[in-house]
């Protein structure tokens, strides 16, 4: 007690140095929590994109560019799949569901997606969960939009705004189709995913907007159909199931498909790659995301590496330091003796100090790393997809301040192991 | 009380002559000795000696009848604890205690001084500051910042931590060397006050010979290296 209570007035004493090296250790405290954590987070984010999906089905490209491109909107994929292939392969036996994708056309730089109403009962995410509803319902016409969580809340939009839909991505496609604007019906919850940053719309109208002719003729069809949706807006809502919302497109992007039982996963999708009238290629959600999780994780190593370095480096910082102070502090060591400390009390003075200052900076550390959790979730839920979990510190993370306290602790055994020899041979005479 | 016999001290087994060579030296309780030499004559380590921080070469040196070149570090840690204070030349307080706080750590180390302190008043703090009290630093100065004191004040405090606990043995190493002739004289005197009225024996290093006079012995560490019988 009284070592600890003469390690804070001295510390205290040496407060520039001391807290120079204390905040060295709380940013590199930060840092690696820091990345542990979007480390972590990213992996889970990740694996949580997508799940209950059996087969990932699209033109022949890459496993890992069908994934980037049908489920995390990256890339472009160049071929599609006919509608002949989507209809034949989706009749097969055991094939429960499927979904059709057809993306490439965007809403102020987000992602729009042609699909069916499948897409909104057999989706699922993160641990089986399925897509639901903040406001308002799946669409029921051709000219209604569900927009994700985010598309929502970043533009602002409401139930019941107009949406135009661009052709091709970006901001500043040339081609708006400002004749048709999209009605939002629904707003789905934050998932975590790139779902969030998805305007859905039915598939049919895809084909709609593209098409010359063909576009003029359905829009007009559609103005009709939204005209008699506007009479019968108190009528039973079943009437309009009838209204046909995937319509016969002449090629979609890519299609999730789900079985009756997990059995026919490989069989089907030995059958569609060697499928003769089209080059497809079918994938494992889950295996194609651990490749890709793979690839990716020499960079995670090396940001742990570099994270740990800093920590390292930092511990070090404090070595100096304390080494340093160490030759102005041999009186007030020999004074201690004088009145009767023994060596291993000098010992443990010192390294009480190195322990102050280790938990000191992991606790600012800490800190930090909340504060710059809090202000950096958002930027990397927008711009990376990462959902950051702002939870208490896992049992992971603790092992990581654990070690730091461990690494601070033998760092700061030198200088006390130092000081140890210092008050032994210095006596009450001090050489300096 | 305080014996040396044969007492010979090398830093290193091959040093050709010995820092300390001493064939007999007494020191009866209660006495005040005046110890003198010149620079390098070898007085800090005769101190560290008696203070037990480090063991003779060779030899024999009792202190209030133990012979502590015989018990092992930690215990001779202790020894010193509970019976020895000693203050220094200069720089002799911790700069981030404040007064009474470096005269409690006088016996902060040492249940024995702490009994002996509490004799004399209710707190250590209390004691603290009836020692600083009667070596003439008043209560204002007491609780301000060590580095806001003058030398002659630390020097103050430095006696008070040595005199806390009333110790057996007081060893004075230089104290009044950064102090000026007036001050000097009034600062024995005090050492001798407070000395006397806890019955401890006081061995007092100094190079400047005018403060002899005021000692009831005078020893030449000089003449007393070398074989020299010095005994009274």
């Amino acid at each position: 007690m009284l070592l600890i209570k003469l390690a804070t007035k001295s510390l205290l004493n040496r407060k520039a140095s001391a807290l120079l090296t204390l905040f060295t250790i709380a940013i590199s405290v930060m840092l690696l929590m820091s990345i542990e954590r979007v480390r972590v987070d990213a992996k889970s984010s990740f694996s949580n994109t997508i799940s209950g999906t059996d087969l990932i089905v699209g033109a022949r490209t890459g496993d890992i560019q069908l994934l980037l491109s049908s489920v995390f909107r990256i890339g472009h994929a160049n071929n599609g799949v006919s509608w002949k292939s989507y209809q034949y392969i989706t009749g097969q036996r055991g094939v429960k569901w499927a979904i059709p994708m057809s993306l490439g056309d965007s809403h102020k730089g987000l992602a729009v997606l042609g699909t069916n109403k499948d897409y909104f009962e057999h989706y699922r995410f993160a641990k089986k969960q399925s897509l639901s509803f903040s406001q308002g319902h799946e669409f029921n016409h051709l000219f209604e939009v569900v927009l994700g969580a985010e598309v929502a809340s970043s533009l602002g939009y409401q139930l019941g705004d107009e949406v135009v839909i661009a052709h091709g991505m970006g901001n500043t496609s040339f081609h708006n189709h400002d004749d048709n604007p999209f009605k939002v019906v629904g707003i789905l919850k934050p998932t975590g995913t790139p779902v969030d940053k998805t305007l859905h719309i039915p598939l049919a109208v895809i084909e709609a907007i593209h098409g010359g002719h063909a576009h003029q003729h359905e829009a007009a069809q559609v103005d009709a159909n939204d005209h008699d949706h506007d009479h019968d807006h108190d009528h039973d809502h079943d009437q309009h199931d009838d209204v046909d919302l995937v319509g016969t497109p002449k090629q979609i992007t890519a299609f999730l498909l789900g079985f009756d039982s997990p059995l026919y996963t490989l069989q089907v999708r030995r059958n569609i790659n060697q499928y003769k009238d089209e080059a497809l290629l079918a994938i494992m959600p889950g295996v194609t995301l651990r490749e890709l999780w793979e690839m990716l994780s020499i960079v995670e190593k090396i940001l742990l590496l570099f994270s740990i370095v800093v920590v390292l480096i930092s511990l070090l910082g404090m070595l100096t330091s304390l080494l340093s102070s160490l030759n102005q502090r041999r009186r007030e060591l020999a004074i201690l003796r004088s009145v009767g400390a023994r060596p291993w009390h000098i010992f443990t003075l010192i390294s009480v100090e190195s322990l102050l200052i280790t938990g000191l900076g992991c606790i600012v550390g800490i800190a930090l790393f909340y504060a710059l959790m809090l202000l950096g979730a958002d930027y990397l839920q927008s711009h990376a997809g990462i959902s950051l979990n702002i939870a208490l510190l896992s049992s992971y993370e603790l092992m990581l301040l654990a070690a730091i306290m461990v690494a601070g602790f033998i760092v700061g055994l030198i200088p006390a192991t130092r000081a140890y020899f210092y008050s032994l041979a210095d006596g009450m005479s001090i050489k300096i | 009380m305080i014996t040396l016999e044969n007492v010979l001290f090398k830093w290193h087994a091959k040093q050709p002559e010995p820092t300390i060579n001493i064939t007999k030296l007494d020191i009866d309780q209660g006495e005040h000795v005046f110890l003198h030499g010149p620079s390098g004559c070898g007085k800090s380590t005769l101190l560290s000696l008696l203070a037990g921080v480090t063991v003779p070469t060779q030899g024999n040196i009792q202190l209030l009848g133990k012979a502590i070149n015989q018990l092992s570090n930690s215990k001779r840690d202790r020894f010193r604890a509970d019976h020895i204070g000693y203050i220094f030349q200069n720089f002799n307080l911790l700069p981030y205690l404040s007064p009474i706080e470096n005269v409690t750590l006088g016996c902060q180390f040492s249940k024995q001084r702490q009994k002996n302190a509490l004799k004399n008043s209710a707190t250590m703090a209390a004691e603290a500051s009836r020692l600083l009290s009667a070596l003439g630093l008043n209560d204002n100065l007491q609780h301000q910042a060590v580095a806001q004191l003058s030398i002659g004040q630390q020097q103050r405090v430095a006696a008070a931590r040595a005199f806390i606990g009333s110790p057996e043995i007081i060893i004075a190493d230089e104290p009044t060397s950064a102090l000026d002739t007036q001050n000097r004289q009034a600062f024995v005197k005090l050492l001798f006050e407070q000395a006397s009225a806890a019955n401890s024996t006081l061995i007092f290093v100094s190079h400047d010979e005018t403060l002899q006079t005021l000692f009831t012995r005078s020893i030449s560490l000089v003449e007393l290296q070398g074989g020299t019988d010095a005994t009274h």
